[in-house]
C-alpha cells in the first residue's frame, strides 16, 4: 500500500498508546499494537539473548517477536544513552539470524543530532508523510505523554485507598481505551478531562498522614509494570502512596539535568549516567520531604543504576530513610518480591508509629 | 579543594596516587609525563593481588562489574599514601565515541564510597559533546593543583607528545607479532582486563606457555580502527569496543583464532561480544568471562582444548 508500513515498537507501559497515536495520525503508518507481554515473551527473549545483557534487552527482543507474529512488518527501535543505544542493531542481527523477515528502523542510526535525520527515519515508515502534519501531531503526542504520566501518578497515589475495590483501575482503563481509539487532539483532551473528573469523584478512605514511598530506578524496569512484576501496585495495595518522579515527561520533555545537578552537587560532581541525576535528585527530594521509604528498581547488570547505589546509601544514611533495592532478572519470582515488600512495609509502618 | 598560593619558592612536592586499574593501562604514559613535567610525584598502586580484590569487593556494590571492584580496591590501597588520588571522568570523545557509563560515574562512585576518609581526589572531565575536550580538562586540572594555565598547557602538550611516541613504538612492536610463526591468537579484551596481573595476565601467560602467540587486539591504529568499526557495526558507540572491533576487522586474516575475554558482568562486552561472534564467522572464537574465583584449572582446560582445536584445524596436531 504505497510503501506504508505496519509498524510496531516493543511494548513499553502506557507509552504504547502514544506511539500508536503518533504513528497513525502523524506519520500515517499503520500501527500494530504490541501484544501484552507474558512469560512467553520473556522466555523467548531470554533464550535468544546473550547471557548477561540487561533484562530490558530480553523483554524488548521478546516483544519484537510478539509484534512480528501479530502482523507487523516493520520494527521501530529507539536510541538511548546507555546500552539501550546498541539494543537495536544487535536485536536486528539476532532476529535476522533466526530467520524473521522485516524492516527495521533504528533511531540510533539516525541520531546525529540533526532534526532532518529523524525525519528521514520516519519517512521510511511512510514515504509520503507530511512533515508539517507530523510536527503538529508530535506536539499533541508530547501532550498526550504528559497526560498519561499525570494520570498514572494520580493513580498510584490514590489507588491504595479506594473505598470500592477496583474503581481506580476501572477509571484509568477506561481512559486508556479512550486514548487508544482517539484520532484527534480534541478527543485526547476530552478523554483526559473526563478521566480527571471521574477519578476525582472516586471515594477514598485515606488517613491524614499516609505512608509515602518514592520510587527511583532504571527507566524501563521502574516504569513498566510487567517488567517490575507490578511492584507499584503491590505497594499501593498495602495502603501506601506511591510516587515516582521518573517518567518520560520528566526525563525527556521537562528535563534539564544541569539544573537538577545544583541540588545534587553535595553528592556528586558530575552527571553519572543517563538516569542518574534525575534519580539522585528524586531520592534526595523524597528524603527531604519526609517520605517513609525509597524503592530502587533496576534490572540485573544495569550499570548506571548500580553506579548510583553508593550515592543512595549515603542519602539513606544522611536522611535516615530506608531504601529497598530490587534487582530484576528473567527469573525473579512474584512470591519472593511479595515477601520482601511485606517486610519493607512492616518496617516502614513500624518506624512511622515509633517516630 | 584548596588551591596552592602562587609559585612559592619552597613548595612541597605534591604526590598523586594513580590506581593501577581501568584506564591506567591506556593513559599510563600521559599521566606520568604530565605530572612529572609539572614536578609532582606519582605513586602507583601495586599490581592487582588477592588482597586488593578482596578489599575492593567489600567496598563496592556487589552487583558491580569485577573491574569496578578491582578499581576500588586499588583506590583503597592508595588512601593516606598521597595528596590526591587521580580518578578521571571521561564521558565521550564526540558523537558515537562514548565511554562506558562507568567512566562517567567512577569519580563520584569513589567519592561516595570513601567519603568518610579525608582523602582528596583529583579529577579531570572529558566530555566533548558538552564542549570539554581533553586539553581543557588537563588545563583545569593543572590549575586546580596550583599551576598556571601556561604551565599546565605546556605540560599537557609535552606529555601528549610522549604518549603518541610510546603508542607508535608499542604499535610497531605489536604489528610485528602478526608476522611471527606459530599459532596467533587475538586477545579481544579491554586493556584493563587483559593486562591486569590477577585476572587477564594469567590467561595470556598460559597461552604463551602452550607455545602460541597471543596478540592484544587493543593495540591498533585507533583512527583506522574507528573507521573500520563503523562499517562492521554502524551504531556501536563505545570507543574502546570500537577499537577492538576495528582491530579484528583489520587483522582477521592474519590470525588463527580469537579469545574474547571480559570481566563479569561487563555492560558493553555483554552485547559487543555477541555481535562479534555473529559478524565474524570462520575463525574459532573462545568466549571467556572472568570473575574473582581463584581456581584456574577450569580455565586452563578450556584454553588447552581451544589451542588443540586450532592445531587440529591447522593440521599440526
Amino acid at each position: 500500500m504505497n510503501g506504508v508500513k505496519k509498524v510496531s515498537f516493543p511494548s513499553f507501559t502506557h507509552y504504547n498508546y502514544a506511539f500508536k497515536y503518533f504513528m497513525e495520525n502523524g506519520v500515517g503508518a499503520r500501527y500494530i499494537m504490541p501484544p501484552q507481554m507474558t512469560l512467553r515473551t520473556l522466555d523467548r527473549g531470554t533464550k535468544a539473548s546473550p547471557d548477561y545483557v540487561c533484562t530490558p534487552f530480553k523483554t524488548t527482543l521478546g516483544s519484537m517477536m510478539d509484534c512480528l507474529e501479530a502482523g507487523a512488518d516493520t520494527i521501530f527501535m529507539s536510541m538511548g544513552l546507555c546500552r539501550l543505544g546498541y539494543y537495536g542493531e544487535l536485536q536486528e542481527q539476532i532476529l535476522r539470524d533466526m530467520g524473521y523477515q522485516f524492516d527495521f528502523v533504528n533511531l540510533s542510526e539516525y541520531s546525529t543530532g540533526k532534526r532532518r535525520d529523524y525525519i528521514k527515519a520516519l519517512k521510511r515508515l511512510n514515504p509520503r508523510m507530511s512533515v508539517a502534519k507530523m510536527m503538529l501531531v508530535l506536539a499533541e503526542t508530547v501532550k498526550l505523554v504528559e497526560q498519561l504520566d499525570e494520570a498514572e501518578a494520580m493513580y498510584y497515589k490514590n489507588c491504595g485507598f479506594e473505598k470500592v475495590k477496583g474503581s481506580c483501575k476501572t477509571a484509568i482503563k477506561r481512559y486508556h481505551t479512550a486514548v487508544e481509539t482517539a484520532t484527534t487532539g480534541r478527543e485526547l483532551e476530552a478523554a483526559y478531562k473526563k478521566f480527571k473528573k471521574e477519578f476525582n469523584e472516586i471515594e477514598l478512605d485515606k488517613p491524614e498522614n499516609p505512608l509515602k514511598v518514592g520510587v527511583v530506578g532504571e527507566f524501563l524496569t521502574a516504569q513498566d509494570a510487567f517488567s517490575n512484576l507490578d511492584v507499584e501496585q503491590k505497594l499501593a495495595d498495602m495502603g501506601v502512596e506511591v510516587y515516582r518522579y521518573l517518567n518520560a515527561t520528566s526525563r525527556m520533555f521537562h528535563y534539564k539535568g544541569k539544573n537538577l545537578q545544583v541540588e545534587t552537587s553535595e553528592y556528586c560532581k558530575y552527571d553519572m549516567g543517563p538516569t542518574s541525576t534525575i534519580n539522585i535528585w528524586a531520592a534526595k527530594n523524597y528524603a527531604s520531604h519526609s517520605f517513609d521509604g525509597i524503592v530502587h528498581i533496576k534490572s540485573a547488570g544495569c550499570t548506571p543504576e548500580i553506579d548510583i547505589m553508593p550515592v543512595l546509601h549515603n542519602i539513606s544514611e544522611d536522611y535516615k530513610i530506608p531504601v529497598l533495592y530490587l534487582t530484576y532478572d528473567s527469573q525473579t519470582s512474584d512470591t519472593g518480591l511479595a515477601t520482601r515488600l511485606e517486610a519493607f512495609y512492616d518496617m516502614i509502618s513500624m518506624r512511622k508509629k515509633v517516630l | 579543594m584548596q588551591k596552592n598560593k602562587g609559585a612559592e619558592p619552597v613548595k612541597k612536592k605534591i604526590t598523586i596516587g594513580i590506581p593501577r586499574a581501568m584506564l591506567y593501562y591506556r593513559y599510563e604514559v600521559l599521566w606520568k609525563n604530565f605530572f612529572s613535567i609539572l614536578g609532582a610525584d606519582c605513586v602507583i598502586s601495586e599490581p592487582t593481588n588477592k588482597e586488593i580484590i578482596k578489599s575492593g569487593t567489600a567496598a563496592a556494590i556487589d552487583e558491580a562489574c569485577l573491574c569496578t571492584k578491582i578499581y576500588l580496591g586499588h583506590v583503597k590501597s592508595l588512601i593516606g599514601k598521597c595528596d590526591y588520588i587521580l580518578i578521571p571522568r571521561i564521558s565521550n570523545f564526540g558523537i558515537k565515541r562514548n565511554m562506558c557509563t562507568k567512566f562517567e560515574a567512577l569519580y563520584d562512585i569513589a567519592c561516595n564510597t570513601f567519603r568518610k576518609t579525608s582523602q582528596k581526589f583529583l579529577t579531570y572531565n572529558v566530555d566533548v559533546i558538552e564542549d570539554c575536550p581533553e586539553e581543557n580538562a588537563f588545563i583545569n586540572m593543572g590549575i586546580e593543583l596550583g599551576f598556571s594555565k601556561k604551565e599546565a598547557l605546556n605540560a599537557y602538550k609535552e606529555a601528549k607528545k610522549g604518549e603518541s611516541e610510546s603508542l607508535k613504538n608499542h604499535l610497531k612492536a605489536n604489528e610485528g607479532l602478526y608476522k611471527k610463526n606459530g599459532l596467533k591468537i587475538l586477545i579481544v579484551a579491554h586493556s584493563y582486563v587483559a593486562m591486569d596481573s590477577y585476572i587477564g595476565k594469567p590467561v595470556t601467560d598460559f597461552l604463551k606457555k602452550l607455545g602460541t602467540v597471543p596478540i592484544m587486539a587493543d593495540v591498533v591504529d585507533r583512527k583506522d580502527a574507528l573507521k573500520r568499526s563503523a562499517k562492521v557495526s554502524p551504531t556501536l558507540k563505545w570507543e574502546l569496543s570500537r577499537e577492538l572491533v576495528g582491530s579484528i576487522d583489520e587483522h582477521i586474516d592474519k590470525i588463527d583464532g580469537m579469545v574474547l575475554m571480559s570481566a563479569f558482568p561487563c555492560g558493553p562486552d555483554s552485547m559487543v561480544d555477541e555481535m562479534i561472534i555473529r559478524k565474524f564467522r570462520g575463525k574459532p572464537i573462545l568466549n571467556i568471562t572472568l570473575d574473582d574465583q581463584d581456581g584456574t584449572a577450569g580455565l586452563e582446560t578450556r584454553l588447552e582444548s581451544f589451542v588443540d582445536i586450532l592445531r587440529f584445524k591447522g593440521g599440526t596436531l
